[in-house]
């Protein structure tokens, strides 16, 4: 059998935290590959012109978990990373008011006032609170989780520093945080405020991408895990990335090339190739194999398990753990691009309000009621909505003139009870843009092209199980040291030289960067290297 | 308020909680006084004659989970049980059934012709459920540590679960702590493929809590409901026989019990309590005052807004109650048939379980969220009757329906608009499945989430003093900040919680009234 050529390391999925990985082992000086399926890198985290001249972050759309410390490390800002914030979000509503929340915190409590003082004024220290609670979680995302059931003494001491970091925060930020990681998003603002709209809004960040409603015990969790982003040193902000999410993906490709890494596109790995239980390389789909040191997955849990190694290779309870792994995913993404710029009834006009988010989520109820019908396999037809104009802050992503707009959508669940998205993509979408006239009534006659991706969409066209955005819901039974199975959370696998670092481990999704991180420590630990 | 107290202690509540309380501090020598609202002790543990000559259970059905430490307290009075051979029942509206017995194999066999996969994944199931019940129990009988003080005796004794815990082995310790917080049908998913089992499970899974099987938190209430094994056990003469032993073994060990005193509130001087106003304001002066009453009721209504800290305060006012059953008692002339077990009413000896799947019980929960009775209810069936004739006149039968859900809040209506609807809904809901039930039907008796709060003083009707979400258990529960059975510096000290509300929290266990009795004494040696 000829060998091509050796390598260090090959990481197998080219989506950002398959890059991060690949530019930590390449930093320290590890020969490394990164073999991506697609003929684009970044995975989710990818712009791509869908339609002449308008650009579109396909699937993940704002950034703010980015670990600080990679941007650094990285240098990913030389590499050509630019953040532009995005300050606000409004919240129309279909008796024609809204609720405005910006940048400057004057029009943020007049606009709240309207409905309710005393929640303007609990918006300060809710805002204030989160705050403290993001940053104290915060460590988590920064360590490797620990194995509760080993004796080794490093593990005992992981768990101790663990538990001592908790009891640091104090009594009361212990109690916040208990609540954050038992109730539902919507009881633990509803302790805070009592305008539903204002509730409806905040509680929707703690179901995003994930199969849980407002009122579903849990998804306080998910509110918190996006509370904990940070950009430029600034916590709880949200921003894009200049040139859309792709530019996330391509200054880390730029950073990790810089570093030695070699990055090839439209390689489809079909398997990972073991030899006495350890494993030496990956197959090419076109019959290419490839040999390398160790093999990093940067793909989901399913994948690296049970389709990329024989599960004869793998003890059988974690086949079974794998299989059982909840990865379907529930939200799904309208792109439209648009002649010009539309106008919010509530609010006309092409104000601040315009380069922020607009939120469609009038009332919990309203929010609930979509997640009811996904439960029994429909997709919402009056969905929650995440919206964004990207254009409107980034120029180049759209002809003059034009606009892009984001939609993320929720509920649209993987498994249909009738029919196939094939058959019901175009009726998604109707219902997804019949929701946004309701509030818009000029962008109907502005739509020039409209891309609707399914769950299904999202698994067809960049492989993620289930088509579930963070490879893998963000529930309690899927976190930490169970993430993405009991006894596997600290990156390594049963067949020695494989690894994983993709969103199915810990800490999990968003484009934090941080399982990529993590599994580079754990990876060059055992090559007898530090990361540097 | 004179030098001397009346009492040692004072026990708001004659419940099974407030009475196992009594017992336990007479014993050590404590006087003590049990204040009971209405005319017999019992609580939400009480036989009544709601229909003359049918004896219904009013609250607990059964005794599966009171724990042998809490049966051994009984001398001279103990209950007496009758084990059934069923744990439940599930009808199918296509006249199939599910049946758990006692025995694991008789039902893994039963099982096997719904699906063979699923009658083996029965046995891997029971073994689970068992071994986690029963680390869950030995949660129950500790009380939980707080963050500010821990004698070092609990500490010990957390440490020992710790190592029993690691001791299951690495792989069901880990399994334990995923499934916790599951969802109930996740976890059901997990093992089996017939809908007509995991809706049963779904009916447990759901107990005392608003919300459906897939919320995160209910398998944690599959486990709890399971604390006492898979062991059903009847108490001949009602449930209620378990309460009036304990007010017996009490009263022989010097307790005074009133009934048909009802407080008013609770006696504060100087950041301590000491003592409690009857309505008619008669006051009795106790050093320790233990409530048996629920904390919405014990903390705002008796204690007062004036006695918490502003932040204890906020706390208790976003307790969630959260009511969500409501019980149907009838008189039947007879016994019902179901279609489902013609021929085999030793079928019928346990919970009868109307909960067809997963998504059934989703469903229901669906209508009691956005504020309305479930069209399709999750209902669980009881004929204690069957097993002892002391209930009910020779040949006739009483049957209890405990009806989910059955939201404390309506959105636009009232439960005494909604009474008798909720009964007919009862009623034809069962009689899908068995006929013959409208013919027998003599009398019935709707008790309304309004109606436990009102008759037996529930607040919100919340059966299990609470919410048992996974934000109100251990040393959540009721509230952030308890030390043990009594809130921290921040309130009056002397003032325990011994009911549902307390931990572990709610159904016939005897454990809160047996923790706060324990920490009573400790702290006042």
């Amino acid at each position: 059998m000829a060998k091509q050529q050796h390598y260090d390391a090959i990481v197998i999925g080219g989506g950002h935290n398959g890059l991060v990985n690949a530019a930590y082992l390449s930093r320290a000086g590890l020969k490394t590959l990164v073999l991506e399926q697609r003929h684009i890198l970044g995975g989710a985290t990818v712009s791509e012109e869908i339609y002449p001249g308008f650009k579109f972050s396909v699937f993940s759309y704002v950034v703010s978990l980015m670990r600080p410390e990679i941007i650094r490390e990285l240098q990913l800002v030389r590499h050509g990373l630019t953040m532009l914030p995005l300050e606000s979000t409004i919240t129309p509503l279909p008796d024609g008011r809204y609720i405005y929340r910006g940048p400057d915190s004057a029009a943020t409590f007049r606009s709240i006032s309207q409905f309710s003082t005393r929640d303007a004024e609990a918006y300060r220290e809710y805002s204030y609170a989160m705050y403290h609670m993001a940053k104290a979680v915060k460590y988590i995302l920064g360590i490797r989780p620990p194995d509760p059931t080993s004796f080794h003494p490093r593990e005992l001491m992981a768990l101790l520093k663990l538990g001592k970091h908790f009891l640091s925060l104090g009594e009361e930020n212990i109690y916040t945080l208990a609540k954050l990681m038992t109730m539902s998003s919507a009881d633990f603002l509803e302790e805070w405020f009592e305008t539903d709209p204002l509730v409806a809004t905040l509680s929707a960040s703690g179901i995003i991408g994930t199969f849980l409603g407002p009122r579903s015990p849990g998804s306080a969790y998910v509110l918190l895990h996006h509370y904990m982003g940070e950009i430029d040193g600034v916590f709880r902000a949200w921003g894009f990335a200049r040139g859309g999410t792709g530019g996330v993906a391509e200054a880390i490709a730029s950073s990790a090339r810089a570093l030695g890494a070699e990055l090839r596109t439209e390689a489809r790995v079909a398997h990972v190739i073991t030899r006495n239980g350890r494993a030496v390389g990956v197959a090419l789909q076109n019959g290419e194999e490839i040999y390398a040191k160790r093999i990093i997955s940067s793909l989901d849990p399913k994948l690296t398990f049970l389709k990329l190694v024989d599960q004869n290779e793998l003890p059988s309870d974690l086949v079974q753990r794998v299989s059982k792994f909840d990865s379907y995913g529930s939200s799904g993404k309208v792109n439209l691009a648009l002649d010009g710029m539309p106008e919010l009834s509530c609010l006309p006009g092409y104000g601040e309000h315009m380069r922020g988010a607009i939120s469609i989520s009038p009332s919990v109820n309203y929010i609930e009621r979509a997640y009811d019908e996904a439960k029994y396999g429909r997709f919402a037809k009056k969905p929650y909505i995440d919206i964004i104009l990207p254009s409107a802050i980034d120029p180049g992503m759209a002809p003059p003139g034009k606009h892009v707009m984001s939609c993320f959508v929720q509920y649209a669940p993987y498994q249909l009870a009738e029919g196939d998205w094939n058959s019901q993509r175009e009726a998604f979408g109707d219902a997804v843009v019949n929701t946004l006239s309701e509030y818009m009534p000029n962008l109907k006659n502005m739509i020039l092209h409209r891309q609707v991706l399914s769950p299904w969409d999202i698994e067809q066209t960049i492989g993620m199980s289930g088509g579930n955005i963070f490879q893998g819901e963000l529930s309690l039974s899927q976190l930490f040291f169970l993430r993405p199975a009991p006894g596997w959370a600290q990156y390594r696998t049963p067949i020695a030289n494989y690894y994983q670092c993709g969103s199915g481990t810990h800490p999990g999704g968003g484009i934090t960067g941080a399982p990529g991180r993590l599994a580079a420590i754990e990876i060059l630990k055992d090559a007898g290297k530090v990361l540097a | 308020m004179s030098a001397q107290a009346n009492y040692d202690a004072i026990v708001i509540g004659g419940g099974h909680n407030g009475l196992v309380s009594a017992l336990v501090l007479a014993r050590a020598g404590r006087r003590v006084l049990v204040l009971e609202r209405r005319s017999q002790v019992g609580g939400a543990a009480s036989t009544e004659e709601l229909i003359p000559g049918f004896r219904f259970n009013t609250g607990a059905p059964n005794a599966n989970l009171l724990p042998p430490d809490v049966f051994s307290l009984f001398r001279k009075h103990p209950p007496s049980f009758i084990q059934p051979e069923v744990m439940s029942f599930a009808p199918q509206l296509d006249e199939s059934a599910v049946t758990i017995w006692r025995s694991t194999e008789r039902t893994a066999m039963e099982l096997a012709t719904h699906s063979a996969n699923d009658a083996r994944a029965y046995w891997e199931y029971a073994r689970q459920l068992e071994r986690f019940s029963g680390v869950l129990s030995k949660m129950a009988h500790l009380r939980p540590p707080s963050l500010t003080e821990n004698p070092a005796r609990l500490l010990r004794g957390w440490a020992r679960l710790a190592l029993d815990l690691r001791r299951l082995g690495g792989r069901d310790m880990m399994d334990f702590m995923r499934v916790l917080p599951m969802g109930a049908a996740t976890w059901l998913n997990e093992h089996f493929e017939t809908d007509a089992i995991k809706g049963l499970y779904a009916a447990y899974a759901t107990t005392g809590v608003m919300q459906g099987p897939r919320a995160s938190g209910t398998a944690f209430m599959l486990l709890y409901q399971h604390m006492g094994g898979l062991q059903p056990r009847v108490v001949v003469g009602g449930v209620g026989t378990v309460s009036a032993g304990l007010a017996a073994e009490a009263q022989e060990h010097g307790a005074e019990i009133r009934t048909d005193a009802s407080v008013a509130r609770i006696l504060v001087k100087d950041g301590k309590v000491y003592g409690v106003e009857l309505e008619g304001g008669e006051q009795l002066t106790a050093r320790q005052v233990l409530s048996n009453a629920d904390p919405y009721t014990t903390y705002i209504k008796l204690l007062g807004a004036a006695q918490l800290q502003p932040r204890m305060y906020r706390r208790l006012r976003s307790l969630k109650l959260r009511g969500s059953s409501a019980t149907v008692h009838f008189a039947l002339s007879g016994l019902p048939q179901f279609l489902a077990a013609v021929g085999q009413p030793d079928r019928l000896q346990g919970d009868i379980i109307i909960s067809p799947s997963l998504d059934y019980a989703e469903q229901a929960y669906d209508d009691a969220k956005h504020g309305r009775l479930s069209a399709k209810p999750v209902m669980i069936a009881r004929i204690p009757s069957l097993q002892d004739s002391t209930l009910a006149p020779a040949r006739k039968h009483t049957l209890s329906v405990t009806v989910r859900y059955a939201p404390y809040a309506l959105a636009d209506s009232d439960w005494d608009a909604e009474r008798e609807r909720l009964g007919d809904l009862a009623l034809d809901t069962l009689a899908e499945y068995a006929p013959n039930l409208r013919t027998l039907v003599e009398a019935r008796h709707v008790i309304t989430p309004l109606d436990y709060e009102r008759d037996y003083g529930l607040a919100g009707g919340s059966e299990m003093h609470g919410q048992m979400g996974l934000d109100q258990l251990l040393l959540q529960r009721p509230i952030p900040g308890v030390i043990g059975h009594r809130l921290g510096k921040h309130a009056p000290q002397g003032l325990y919680i011994c009911g549902a509300g307390g931990h572990p929290g709610g159904g016939l266990t005897g454990l809160p009234g047996l923790l706060a009795a324990r920490q009573a004494l400790e702290e006042r040696a």
